[in-house]
């Protein structure tokens, strides 16, 4: 799967790309608007990564030119301006998603995947992994062809691992993930302790292999 | 108009001991020169009969003579022989006397003032003495009515002096006011210029282009800081995204140990902390910049139900013994997202300052418009005069950035909507007004 990331910080984009190899995409990167423009015109990408604000050009208008060539890649705008109005045209012009920086990898890659579940799938919103069969429209698992009883959280939760498996994840993104601008209240995991601690059980009552390990209270990992 | 009472005051007071003194001084200076020109013609009258009296003299017709009709009563009277003379007598014999008397009018009991002449000489060895009376009452009578229309116009003049005065002050001091008037309306971050009304006066107008400079300076200063906060925050989310990207490649690292691993979970705490502070920094320069347009009808209880389910496990892990009193609705018309914040952040407070197994009250009180969150927590009372202030934090958690209650007090201020803080039965207490 190809990747196209469109993001002036060098720095940024070297992070993103070494993060997400593991998941075997094959990454390019534009680092400006003039670049941008001709890989996007030349080639096709199951997903695109957009900074707006580029040196040379607005990424919005990268997004149009997209659409105007009616071409099918999958947008994620990511950008450093959480402004309301740029989420709002983002998405008007046909973007898939919309990340304001500061992020974290395991949190773009979990909406890299889920874009491309969509582009790929056509319509079939149903993939597998080893003894798991994920539905991503019921938002349902089944663990050897017998669906587990998940909450909407130890779904997310499941299903946010999976999308960065056997890789760390560290337990602030998990927070974030499950319980959005709560976690950056409260300064508090016992909420994450407690749901992961449901969902292995609950995995593990239906058959599954102990794939979710604990790294050093640093964070989880999905290991296949 | 503290400066226009100031200087009709003083007006005013020399105004009055002018009068008090003027019209006394006036009246005897006038009493003292009308004494003086009758004396005068008393004694030009008596220089004038005395050949009448030498004839008189003469004729030896003694005793009263009289001249009737002249205005003046002339008694002329022979006392005898002339006596040995004697040094006193002899002075005497020079001198004429002139003073007051009074005799009684037709009125009983009220008395007329006259002015008297009284003389002593010697005709052919006979002494005769001479009294030459005339009445003062009418020329008293002039000289009250003089002082009193002196009186009337000197009032009239300083009257008007003030009338005058008075209003041309108030017409001359109204640029001022208008532009006192236009100075307390100003608000920097609501205007960028500040026009003020031209004055014919030129240090008004000399006023008016000094304030309108500084109000214009005070702008530029204004929106450079504003602009700095902002390109400030906003150039730090790419760092810190770069930052918080390497952290979590570098937990992908192998191999790992446990003590790595606890020193990039703690950066990455930080990182999370930082990028927090960005956040809410950002947040307050949206709402200074008034980003937040949009306003629909907010119903203030759904909100409150709704952060009370997203804070649920919170409460419940620190055994909080939420009360929330079902009374009606409040509705407002503001930014949801502003509200939602605003009660977030006050909820939130009340969870993470509380006590172990303590209480929060959530009241909300339809007829007041008033929302008021109680909860228990430090044993003592915040310092009001800090607590809305940005970077005031009172409690040692780490967690805190100090930016709450700055964009509570915000929010508040935005929509008019006031907020306060009691501390009364150790129960902190934020009730907000809408």
């Amino acid at each position: 799967m190809k990747i196209l990331v469109i993001e002036d910080e060098e720095e940024l984009s070297k992070s993103i790309v070494a993060y997400l190899k593991a998941e075997n995409y094959t990454c390019e990167v534009a680092s400006d608007f003039r670049t941008a423009m001709e890989k996007t015109e030349s080639f096709d990408y199951d997903c695109i990564l957009l900074d707006i604000s580029l040196p040379d050009g607005n990424g919005l208008q990268v997004l149009k030119e997209l659409k105007a060539n009616h071409k099918t890649d999958g947008v994620i705008i990511i950008s450093a301006k959480d402004s309301m109005n740029d989420r709002i045209a983002g998405l008007n012009l046909g973007a898939d998603d919309y990340l304001p920086k500061p992020f974290h990898l395991p949190e773009l890659s979990a909406r890299i995947a889920a874009v491309i579940r969509r582009r790929r799938f056509d319509g079939s919103s149903v993939f597998t992994l080893n003894e798991f069969t994920f539905d991503t429209n019921a938002k349902t698992v089944k663990v050897l062809g017998k669906p587990v009883d998940l909450t909407r959280t130890e779904y997310d939760l499941l299903l946010y691992l999976v999308s960065n498996k056997n890789r760390v994840v560290s337990k602030n993104a998990i927070a974030e993930r499950i319980s959005g601008d709560e976690a950056e209240i409260f300064d508090n995991f016992d909420f994450l302790y407690a749901h992961m601690k449901n969902l292995k059980k609950k995995l593990a009552a239906a058959g599954s292999e102990d794939y979710i390990k604990a790294i050093y209270g640093m964070g989880y990992k999905f290991e296949i | 108009m503290q400066l226009l009472k100031k200087t009709i005051t003083a007006y005013f007071i020399f105004s009055v001991i002018l009068l008090l003194v003027s019209i006394p001084v006036f009246y005897w200076t006038l009493k003292r020169l009308m004494v003086a020109n009758v004396d005068e013609n008393l004694i030009a009258t008596k220089t004038r009969i005395m050949p009448q009296l030498l004839d008189a003299a003469a004729g030896n017709k003694e005793g009263v003579l009289r001249f009737p009709g002249s205005g003046y009563d002339i008694l002329f009277e022979k006392e005898g022989a002339r006596k040995e003379t004697h040094p006193q007598q002899q002075a005497e014999r020079k001198t004429d006397s002139l003073y007051n008397s009074e005799s009684t009018d037709s009125h009983p009991g009220s008395t007329l003032p006259n002015r008297l002449l009284a003389s002593h000489f010697y005709i052919n060895q006979e002494s005769y003495s001479l009294r030459i009376t005339t009445s003062l009452a009418d020329k008293y009578l002039l000289i009250q009515r003089i002082v009193l229309v002196s009186a009337l116009l000197l009032v009239a003049l300083l009257v008007g002096l003030l009338v005058i005065n008075r209003m041309l002050t108030k017409k001359i001091w109204q640029p001022f006011y208008n532009t006192l008037q236009r100075l307390r309306e100003y608000r920097v971050d609501r205007q960028p210029k500040l026009t003020l009304q031209p004055s014919s006066i030129s240090e008004f107008n000399d006023l008016n282009t000094a304030i309108e400079q500084l109000a214009e300076r005070n702008y530029q200063v204004y929106s450079s800081q504003k602009e700095f906060t902002e390109n400030a925050s906003h150039e730090m989310q790419s760092p810190l995204a770069v930052f918080q990207s390497k952290l979590e490649l570098l937990m992908q690292t192998k191999p790992l140990n446990e003590d790595q691993a606890a020193l990039i979970t703690d950066l990455a705490n930080a990182s999370k902390r930082m990028a927090r502070l960005n956040k809410s920094l950002i947040l307050l320069t949206k709402i200074d910049n008034d980003q937040f347009i949009e306003k629909e009808t907010v119903a203030i209880k759904e909100i409150l139900q709704k952060l009370i389910q997203q804070y649920e496990f919170q409460i419940q892990q620190q055994g909080i013994h939420l009360r929330f009193q079902d009374a009606q609705d409040i509705t407002v018309t503001a930014n949801r997202t502003l509200v939602e914040i605003l009660l977030g952040n006050l909820l939130s407070n009340a969870i993470r300052h509380n006590i172990p197994n303590g209480s929060i009250e959530i009241s909300l009180q339809a007829q007041d418009r008033e929302l008021i969150i109680r909860n228990t927590g430090r044993p003592s009372a915040l310092d009001t005069q800090k607590l809305f202030q940005r970077f005031q934090k009172e409690s040692p958690d780490a967690n805190s950035i100090g930016l709450g209650l700055e964009i509570v007090k915000k929010i508040s201020t935005l929509n008019h909507f006031s907020i306060q803080y009691h501390f009364s039965d150790q129960l902190h207490s934020f009730s907000l007004r809408f």
